[in-house]
Parts: structure tokens; sequence; C-alpha cells
């Protein structure tokens, strides 16, 4: 991949579903049994987080999304790759993800609704946030828009993420973890 | 599935780091990375008393530096010129005064502190840095990319050939197989706006809303207002080095990548931005990479990026 020298041109397109106008406000947790999916009536099997608690109290249940905290402190541990065929049982899945903010480590709980091997909604919430974290938490539950439906939760996987976010790592722990949750095997 | 599976997982300046290799590091070389990191953060971290920088900010004078700012004092000199002053690693005091400062307040003072211009107060003679009034020097444009670098220079004295170094979303690769690596939707971490493939090169990314505070202020501040940016939303840049990719990630801010060529003649890029409109550009290389919103396109980059 040798990259090419090349800036005469510069093309100016609208992004798909991602557009930034497009982002629809999922408020802490209300929002995730009453977004779109059905899908998240239909089995709920799995053996962490049923869908039964995806009807919510704000923090209460996401502490019920079961397994802790990852480390990320100086642990070594491999890249869990996911199954790569990707079929995932239709459900509601909770899953809680540390990331380092610059006030210490914070815990959020990221909560999946899929159907047919696609995420219908996804809802982050803060479990237990110091003060000066808050502000950046505020904005990344607001970030997360209806714009996710429909996305495979393969394309989303990649090896590395290009981004500016402390907080997609706790994200991507906790996807990770769902992913593994809702792998049938 | 390349063949860097070794993660290795830890918190350093302000952000999460992993590295990826084929084979597990061994203990000295995890020890020899984080003496790096260490020894980088006590030169430039603007959030330590005991920093280089801070002592900068309290006292004027002659101040020698390692050898390491070399480079990075080139690079910002550079961008400088290119952006017409926009660029300027003297933005730290006003970054304090809007409240980004070591205790996270994140409270403005009513009337905060302009910008120096670069020139007006500080030289840099390739050795030290003399400056005429306390200033604080802030390389958060592309420090981090910088110390992704220096990382990556202990891995290749370690024998290590191939790696994936990523300090929270700047990363860069060494090896014989190419990495997938997503473009990070600026206000929806759980989208990718795209996927390239990452080999030996760098890829910096910045979008300053994971930060914000207050009243729309975030932390990539224009030199010459002092004010956050506005109509850009994210940046992505490519280039052979950390470095450089990060100072162009911040860079392409204030500036198309035609502008910046003059900045880094030696160095060939790729950079895509996003604008706070939603629109897109891009040049040539990472086209292709964009999931775009045409169905055919779409289809294209869908496939490309399914699993195998």
């Amino acid at each position: 991949m040798p990259i090419t020298r090349n800036r005469t041109v510069i093309r100016t397109t609208l992004l798909a579903a991602a557009g930034l106008s497009a982002v629809g406000v999922l408020s802490g947790c209300s929002t995730a049994a009453s977004t779109p999916a059905q899908g998240s009536s239909d089995s709920g099997s799995t053996s962490r987080a049923s869908s039964s608690s995806a009807s919510s109290s704000p923090t209460s249940d996401a502490s019920s999304g079961a397994t802790s905290a990852s480390d990320d402190n100086g642990a070594s541990s491999s890249a869990a790759a996911g199954s790569g065929s990707g079929t995932y049982k239709n459900g509601t899945y909770t899953e809680q993800g540390t990331y380092s903010s610059p006030g210490g480590q914070e815990l959020i709980s990221v909560q999946l609704a899929i159907h047919d091997d696609a995420v219908q909604a996804v809802t982050v919430k803060t479990v237990k946030a110091d003060p000066t974290a808050t502000s950046y938490e505020a904005k990344f539950i607001g970030g997360i828009s209806s714009a996710i439906v429909g996305k495979k939760i393969d394309d989303l996987h990649v090896t590395n993420v290009a981004g500016s976010s402390l907080t997609s790592q706790g994200f991507d722990d906790a996807l990770t973890k769902i992913k593994s949750d809702a792998a049938d095997d | 599935m390349p063949p860097t599976t070794e993660r290795l997982r830890f918190s350093a300046i302000g952000t999460v780091w992993s590295i990826t290799t084929d084979r597990p590091l061994a203990g000295d070389a995890q020890h020899a990375i984080s003496e790096r990191i260490e020894t980088f953060d006590a030169v430039w971290s603007r959030f330590r008393p005991d920093s280089l920088v801070s002592r900068i900010a309290r006292v004027p004078g002659r101040h020698a530096f390692p050898d390491e700012a070399g480079p990075l004092f080139d690079l910002y000199r550079r961008l400088g010129l290119a952006t017409h002053g926009r660029v300027n690693p003297l933005v730290g005091h006003r970054l304090e005064n809007l409240g980004y400062d070591a205790g996270y307040s994140l409270v403005a003072s009513a009337d905060p502190v302009g910008v120096p211009a670069w020139d007006a107060v500080a030289r840099w003679d390739g050795t030290a840095l003399t400056t005429t009034e306390p200033v604080l020097v802030d390389v958060g444009a592309a420090g981090k990319g910088y110390l992704v670098d220096l990382v990556c220079g202990v891995l290749d004295d370690f024998g290590v050939d191939e790696y994936v170094v990523d300090a929270g979303g700047d990363l860069r690769h060494r090896g014989g197989t190419p990495v997938r690596v997503g473009l990070e939707h600026p206000t929806d971490p759980s989208l990718a706006i795209g996927v390239i493939e990452l080999e030996n090169a760098a890829l910096a990314a910045s979008a300053p809303n994971r930060r914000v505070w207050g009243d729309g202020l975030h932390h990539v501040i224009d030199g010459v207002t002092g004010m956050p940016t506005r109509t850009v939303a994210a940046t992505w840049a490519l280039a052979p080095t950390g470095l450089e990719a990060d100072g162009l990630a911040t860079a392409l801010f204030f500036a198309g990548p035609d502008e910046l060529v003059s900045a880094l003649p030696a160095s060939p890029f790729e950079a895509v931005r996003m604008l706070a409109s939603g629109s897109v550009e891009t040049t040539p290389f990472f086209e292709p990479a964009l999931f775009f919103a045409t169905a055919a396109v779409r289809d294209r980059s869908l496939d490309g990026s399914s699993a195998r």
C-alpha cells in the first residue's frame, strides 16, 4: 500500500447514514426498550443480561450486566476475534466495559439489540462516573444515534480503529463481550 | 487474520494504548516502553508541575531540550507556516484559561489570554528553546503521534518487526501483513465511516467532540483567533510517521490537504476530513475506503469489509 501523492483532486460528497445532522439523541437508558428492536423480545436467551433487564433503570440494571470490568493496566491478553462467520442469536445483550479517562477508570454499560445479525439499537450508560468524566460521557452517550440500525457487527470490528475517543476502548471491550455472548456455537 | 495477535494494553498520557505484536513482548521490552513514555511525559506534559514545559511556563529564559524535541518543533514550525500561524504550540495558557487545565476545571475564565505568536516570544535553536515571557507549550497537535513513533523505535530496538502501536486511535504499523483499520465516526464510536488497510505507515485521527466542555469549547484551538475550530468535525491523515500523521490531522482543521503539501514536501500523505455539515473531503487514497451513500459504492464497501 504505497502512499500516493495526489492532492489536486478533492472530492466533496455526502456520507451515508452517518451524517452528523442525523444524530438522534438517545438519552440514557430510557430509549433502550422503546427503540426499534422487536428483535429484543423474541429471544433474549443470553446467559448474561436477559431482555428483561432491557426495560431499565439507569444504573441498577446496568450493574446486573454481570461481567466485570476488564483490566486495562498492563495486562497482556490476546485479541478476541469473535466468530468470523457472523451468526448471532437474536436478543438484547448488555455488557460493561471500562475506559481510561483523565480522571481515572470509568465504567460504562453497553446494551445492544440484535436481530438477524444486525444491530437494531444501542444504548450506552454510565455506570459510575467521576465528575470530571461526566462531560465526556454525556457527549459520548448523546452521540449514539439511530444511524446505527442495520450495520452488521462484523462490519464494525476491525483490527484497530482510528478515532479520537477515549471512550471507544471501553465500548469496544463491551462489544467484544457481547459478540461472544451472542455467538452461536 | 494478521499474524499480530498478542496485544498489550495499558493506560498512559491520558489514553488507552494497545500494542499488537506477532509474539509476546518480553518483560524488558515492556519496561523499556513504559520508560520511554514516562521520559516523554516528563518533558512535554503540561498536566505535570514537574515537567519541562511547566517549568518553562513559570520561568522564561533558555531551556535545553532532549534530542527528541528537534523533529517535533520542526514539524510545528512547518505546519505553522502552512496554516499562517493557526497551528501554534503556544496555545497552552489559552487552553488552560478556557478550562482545559491540569485539574480539568472545564470552566472558562471570563477573559482568557490570547495565543502569543511563536516568533514574538520564542526561539528554537535546535537544542534549546529561548522564551521571553512565560509561555505554556502544548504539543497536543502532534505529540501523541510522535510518542507512537518513539515507542515503535523501542520495538525496533528489541528486534520486533511486526507490530501495530495504537495510542488511543493514533496508530502506526510495521510488518508484512497490513491491518484493517476502521475510521471511527466522530459522533458515534460504534460506527466506522470507512475501512483502510494500513501497511508500514501511520494513521492519525482527530475529532474534538469527545472532549467538549462549556459552550462548544474543545481542545483544537486556532492559534490566530484563540477559539476552538468549528467548521471541521473530524480529520484523518495517513503519513509515513506518527508525528507527521498526527500533526497533519490537527492542521487539517485549519487547511486543506493541498495547502499542507508545502509543510511536508518530502513526505507523501493522504487525508480525509468530515465537515460539520456532514460532508466529506478526501484525497484519492481514502475515497474507495469510505462508506458513501450511493448503493453501488455501499455494496462494494460492505463486500470489502465482510469477514472471510
